[in-house]
C-alpha cells in the first residue's frame, strides 16, 4: 500500500481529478475509462465509457447511482474479457458487487483496473435531478463534507446504513475520508496493477495520513450504528400478516430484480412461461382459496429472489430505488441479508478468492438441519 | 350434541431424489410397509436440484410441510448434491423466520434405496410433528 496525494488546483476538486484521469488516457495506459459524467442537460450523471481524453469531463463524486456499475463491467467483459486495459471508477458497494459477479462467472477482471472512490453517499435519482439547493448536488456534497454539514435528509436509506463506504479490492483508491480535500486528495495504490498505472505520474508521497484511519473508523462506526438501528426497528416486519402488508403495493413489475447487480440470470424464472397456467388451473387455484389476487405470486417472487441473492447482497439499495410503488425493500432485505450472511460467516465482496457459500460445503456441518 | 372435530390431516409435499429416497419409498411400497398417506411425492433427479422456489411455492400455496429426501452423505449420485441441498435448506430456514413459519415445516433427511422401513418411519414421525404444528396459516391468504 502506497499513499500519494494529488494536489488540488484552484480549489477545483473534480477538475483536478479529471486532469489525472486525462493523463491515463493520453499516455495510452488506459484504452478506455468507465466513469460518471454529466449528461448534456446536466440534470443527471451516468456512467460513460470514454476513450478520448478531450471529451472527458467526469463527475466522479456525483452523489447518484442510477444503475449498477458492476452490471456494466459485467456487460463489457462477459462475452469476451478485455485484451486492452480499461479503468473502471466505482464506489465500494459496486466493487463488492463486481467481486460477487466475478465469483459467479459473470465478469472478468483481466485488464480491468478498478479505481475505487470513497463514497460520501448517494441521493435518489429524483432528488439528484431536481436538486433543491443552490449548488449542484456534487458541489453540495463535497462542500458539506468539507464543512461537516449533515446531508442525511437527502441520502438514500441504503447509503445511510452503508456497510463500508471505503472501497475494498480496488487497485487504486481516490480517498476523501480524513483528507483535507480543500488542498489534496489521497491516491492510494494497493496493487501491482495500480502501481503500473500511476508510476510515472507526478504525485506527492504523503507523510501524514494518520487522520484517515480515525476518520474511517468514525464513519464505519456511525454507519454500523445506523444499520443496527434499522435492523432493530424493522424487526417487527415478521410473520405472514406483516409481510403481506409490506408487499401490498407490489405490482409485479420485477424492476427490483432487473436493477439488482447480483440477480444475473439471463432469463428470470419469473419472466418465463413457467407461471403461465391454463385457464382451468387458474379456476382451480381460485376455488382452493375462494379467490386470489392478480397478478399472483408476488410474495413467491420476492421470497424466491431473496433466497437467490441475499447471501451476496451488497446492500446497494438499487432495488428500492427502482420500485415504482416506493416499497422500502431494504427494510426487509437488510435484516434478512444480515442474518443469512452471519449464518454462513460470509461477507460479500470482501475476498475474491473466497467461494460463495451456496457452492461449497463441509461434510460434517449443519447436521442439525439434515440429520445427526 | 357432540360435534366430532375432524382431525387435521397435514398435506406434505415431498421431493425425493431419483437414486436413493424415491427408491426407498418404492421399497416401502413394494414391501407393503404402512405409512401415513399425507405425503405427495415428486420425483427429482437430485435433492440438490430442489430450488428454493419449489419449496416456497408449496408453502405459499398452503402445504403444511415440505420433505426433501436425498442420499446419505457421501452416497450422492452426483457426488455432492445432498450437501448443497442441506446448505440451501439452511438459507431457506433463515428466511422462513421472516415469513413467520416454523423452521420445522421443512425436513431434509437421508433415505437410501434399501431403507424402506426408514422412509415409512420418517413419514410417520414427520406427519405427527406437522400435526402438532397445526395447519400452515399461509393457506388462508389470498392477497399474497
Amino acid at each position: 500500500m502506497i499513499d500519494n496525494v494529488l494536489k488540488i488546483k484552484n480549489g477545483d476538486t473534480t477538475g483536478s481529478v479529471n486532469d489525472l484521469l486525462k493523463e491515463f488516457l493520453k499516455s495510452k495506459k488506459l484504452q478506455a475509462l468507465l466513469v460518471m459524467q454529466e449528461v448534456p442537460s446536466k440534470k443527471m450523471s451516468f456512467p460513460v465509457l470514454i476513450s478520448n481524453p478531450d471529451k472527458l469531463n467526469s463527475n466522479i463524486f456525483a452523489p447518484v447511482l442510477p444503475v449498477s456499475t458492476a452490471t456494466i463491467v459485467s456487460k463489457i467483459t462477459k462475452v469476451e474479457s478485455s485484451s486492452k486495459p480499461i479503468g473502471v471508477i466505482m464506489r465500494s458497494c459496486q466493487i463488492n458487487a463486481l467481486v460477487e459477479l466475478v465469483k459467479l462467472n459473470q465478469a472478468n477482471l483481466d485488464n480491468i483496473i478498478i479505481i475505487g472512490v470513497d463514497c460520501l453517499g448517494t441521493f435518489s435519482i429524483n432528488t439528484y435531478s431536481d436538486f433543491q439547493e443552490k449548488s449542484n448536488p456534487t458541489e453540495y456534497i463535497l462542500d458539506s463534507f468539507k464543512k461537516k454539514r449533515d446531508v442525511v435528509k437527502y441520502l438514500r436509506s441504503a447509503c445511510y446504513t452503508c456497510k463500508n463506504p471505503i472501497p475494498n479490492n480496488a487497485d487504486i483508491i481516490i480517498g476523501l475520508y480524513g483528507i483535507d480535500i480543500q488542498k489534496e486528495l489521497l491516491i492510494q495504490i494497493n496493487t501491482k496493477k495500480g502501481k503500473e498505472l500511476i508510476h510515472d505520474i507526478k504525485l506527492v508521497t504523503s507523510k501524514d495520513i494518520k487522520n484517515r484511519e480515525n476518520a474511517i473508523k468514525e464513519i464505519r462506526e456511525e454507519k454500523t450504528k445506523n444499520r443496527t438501528k434499522l435492523i432493530q426497528e424493522k424487526s417487527n416486519i415478521k410473520g405472514i400478516n406483516a409481510l403481506a402488508k409490506f408487499f401490498d403495493k407490489c405490482v409485479n413489475c420485477h424492476n427490483c430484480m432487473k436493477v439488482c447487480p447480483i440477480c444475473y440470470c439471463k432469463e428470470c424464472l419469473f419472466e418465463s412461461s413457467v407461471f403461465n397456467l391454463e385457464a382451468n388451473k387458474y379456476i382451480s387455484k381460485a376455488k382452493k382459496k375462494g379467490l386470489f389476487k392478480m397478478p399472483n405470486d408476488s410474495l413467491l417472487f420476492h421470497t424466491t429472489r431473496m433466497n437467490h441473492m441475499v447471501v451476496s447482497c451488497v446492500g446497494c439499495g438499487l432495488c428500492e430505488q427502482a420500485c415504482p410503488s416506493n416499497i422500502p425493500l431494504m427494510d426487509v432485505i437488510t435484516p434478512i441479508g444480515d442474518n443469512a450472511q452471519k449464518e454462513f460467516k460470509y461477507n460479500p465482496g470482501s475476498d475474491i478468492k473466497e467461494k460463495i457459500p451456496m457452492v461449497i460445503y463441509k461434510e460434517d456441518e449443519y447436521q442439525e438441519v439434515g440429520e445427526k | 350434541m357432540v360435534i366430532e372435530m375432524e382431525e387435521f390431516e397435514p398435506k406434505i409435499v415431498g421431493f425425493l431424489c431419483n437414486w436413493c429416497s424415491y427408491a426407498g419409498a418404492d421399497l416401502a411400497g413394494t414391501s407393503r410397509i404402512q405409512y401415513p398417506p399425507n405425503i405427495r411425492i415428486i420425483k427429482v433427479m437430485c435433492s440438490g436440484s430442489v430450488d428454493s422456489v419449489y419449496i416456497m411455492r408449496a408453502l405459499l400455496e398452503g402445504a403444511d410441510g415440505v420433505f426433501i429426501g436425498g442420499c446419505h452423505p457421501g452416497d450422492c449420485h452426483y457426488l455432492d448434491g445432498n450437501y448443497k441441498a442441506r446448505r440451501k435448506a439452511v438459507l431457506l430456514k433463515s428466511i422462513l423466520e421472516t415469513l413467520g413459519l416454523e423452521k420445522d415445516r421443512i425436513w431434509i433427511r437421508w433415505v437410501s434405496a434399501s431403507e424402506g422401513q426408514k422412509f415409512a418411519d420418517t413419514m410417520k414421525e414427520m406427519t405427527e410433528e406437522i400435526k402438532k404444528l397445526g395447519p400452515n396459516p399461509i393457506g388462508k391468504y389470498w392477497n399474497i
